[in-house]
């Protein structure tokens, strides 16, 4: 397993994600920045950071976050699909289940590092900004990790996609088609917690409720998270077990 | 010659989602509100006197992103016809130039544009007399709603299908893509030289016309640039 995963990294590393993982820290840079949020909450006592967070959270974990997963994942699947990559690959003495876990995997860390370098960026954005409360260590944690945990799902459903189509533009659209509604769909109570591509924006959104180890119920958590990713890993999963190749 | 190669261009395009993801693309931005009126329709209604007017605003504002995003999409999609089998190379050998070929790209595409905003157009109309919105029906800012953003579009569309057109890894323009709809989203915080601000048909001095005329010129630079870029550049 950690051969294949390391082939994975191998081939990724000279294709071209660096640029496309620093996407993350710039749109927090240019949130951040361009967001005047202090002028309207003067008067209110709050942690400057919090007035940062919410308005990079919204932008980021509303849209950002979600489309560019499905990136990632065609990105990994981009070297297969070029000139019978597939065959080469499942030629090897590996399972088709390891080739996909494996994948999954990395997509995954790539996820975890882009979110490590978003908080970069917010920490990068208050120091610019001249913030001189607290840094607000848990919540920033508890949103970091907990928006990393709502695309879990998104990025089994983006691989198996991802995995499906050849081109690029394909399993973007798919993205794409689902993530718009979920600007719609936070606004309302009742649709918002079952959304699944809505759940990085409720994850990250830091006004929630702070007692539970997320922003999130852990019914919700579990339901709609837990229950997505299994339905598009195991999806994923059979799809390439079946799949010609 | 440049017929046929349009001809050429319909035909590589079909069976591919592309005449689909034209109708979705007005279709979804009508149907958001479809869900947005089912859900709060009396809410909604109180909020203008302008019912009609409310309503095409609503719409509006997803436009822009749905714009933003389909025209990414669409440009890769039509990029990675000939990326993916290593057609370019074809398709450059046979007796055209290929200024007209990269003319052909982009007529395909803004035509494509235009259906979804002809389509927008028809989709609200229906919806809006579905609502029952009122007697006296704005056809003209029915019309300005649903093809200034298409025309305020064009150096987005142009800029997309220069990158896409150029690059082997069809993950840059879709990043360049995911950019443009964050920058849409936060229209309302960008300076007015951002092209990707105006699809919104906000400006600083309240005329949406601005946006369509400076659109309409911008797109035209844009799309030179990039032609002759594409005119220079080895074909791999």
């Amino acid at each position: 397993m950690s051969t294949i995963l390391r082939a994975e990294w191998f081939k990724l590393r000279k294709s071209k994600m660096v640029p496309i993982i620093m996407a993350g820290p710039i749109i927090g840079l240019f949130i951040g920045l361009s967001a005047n949020l202090e002028d309207n909450m003067q008067g209110i006592e709050m942690n400057e950071w919090y007035i940062a967070l919410f308005s990079m959270n919204l932008t980021y974990a509303l849209l950002f976050l979600p489309l560019i997963t499905g990136v990632f994942a065609s990105l990994i699947c981009r070297y297969e699909h070029q000139s019978g990559g597939w065959k080469q690959l499942l030629a090897l003495p590996v399972t088709r289940g390891q080739v996909f876990v494996a994948k999954y995997v990395l997509i995954t860390l790539l996820v975890m590092a882009m979110q490590i370098l978003y908080l970069g960026s917010v920490f990068a954005v208050g120091m610019l900004k001249g913030y001189t409360d607290p840094f607000p260590m848990e919540i920033v944690w508890k949103s970091i990790v907990g928006g990393w945990v709502a695309t879990l799902p998104l990025v089994a459903l983006q691989l198996w996609m991802s995995i499906m189509f050849k081109s690029f533009a394909a399993p973007f659209a798919v993205n794409v088609i689902f993530t718009l509604p979920s600007i719609l769909a936070v606004n309302s109570e009742r649709i918002g917690p079952y959304y699944p591509w809505a759940q990085p924006f409720s994850m990250m959104y830091i006004g929630g409720n702070t007692d539970d180890v997320f922003f999130v119920p852990w019914e919700q958590l579990l339901t709609v998270v837990g229950g997505g990713f299994i339905l598009f890993f195991l999806g994923g999963y059979y799809y390439f077990q079946r799949k010609a190749i | 010659m440049m017929g046929r190669l349009l001809t050429a261009d319909f035909l590589k395009i079909k069976r591919k989602g592309l005449w689909f993801l034209t109708l979705l693309g007005p279709f979804g931005v009508v149907a958001l509100q479809m869900v947005n009126y089912g859900v709060r329709k009396d809410y909604l209604l109180q909020q203008s006197e302008d019912d009609w007017g409310y309503f095409l605003l609503n719409v509006h504002s997803f436009t822009p992103l749905a714009i933003v995003l389909g025209i990414a999409i669409l440009t890769s999609f039509i990029a990675s016809i000939e990326n993916e089998t290593n057609a370019w190379k074809q398709l450059i050998a046979l007796p055209v130039s290929k200024l007209t070929v990269y003319l052909s790209k982009f007529t395909v595409l803004a035509i494509l544009l235009f259906l979804a905003s002809t389509l927008l157009m028809i989709f609200s109309l229906g919806y809006g007399l579905f609502l029952n919105l009122g007697e006296t029906i704005p056809y003209l800012e029915l019309a300005k709603f649903s093809y200034f953003p298409a025309l305020a579009a064009l150096p987005i569309l142009a800029l997309q299908l220069w990158i896409a057109s150029v690059s082997h890894n069809q993950g840059i323009p879709i990043t360049v893509g995911i950019f443009g709809v964050i920058f849409a989203y936060s229209s309302y915080v960008l300076p007015d030289w951002m092209i990707w601000k105006w699809p919104s048909l906000m400006n600083q001095w309240n005329e949406p016309m601005i946006n369509v005329m400076l659109g309409v010129g911008t797109g035209i630079l844009l799309y030179i640039a990039g032609m002759i870029d594409f005119a220079r550049r080895d074909v791999k």
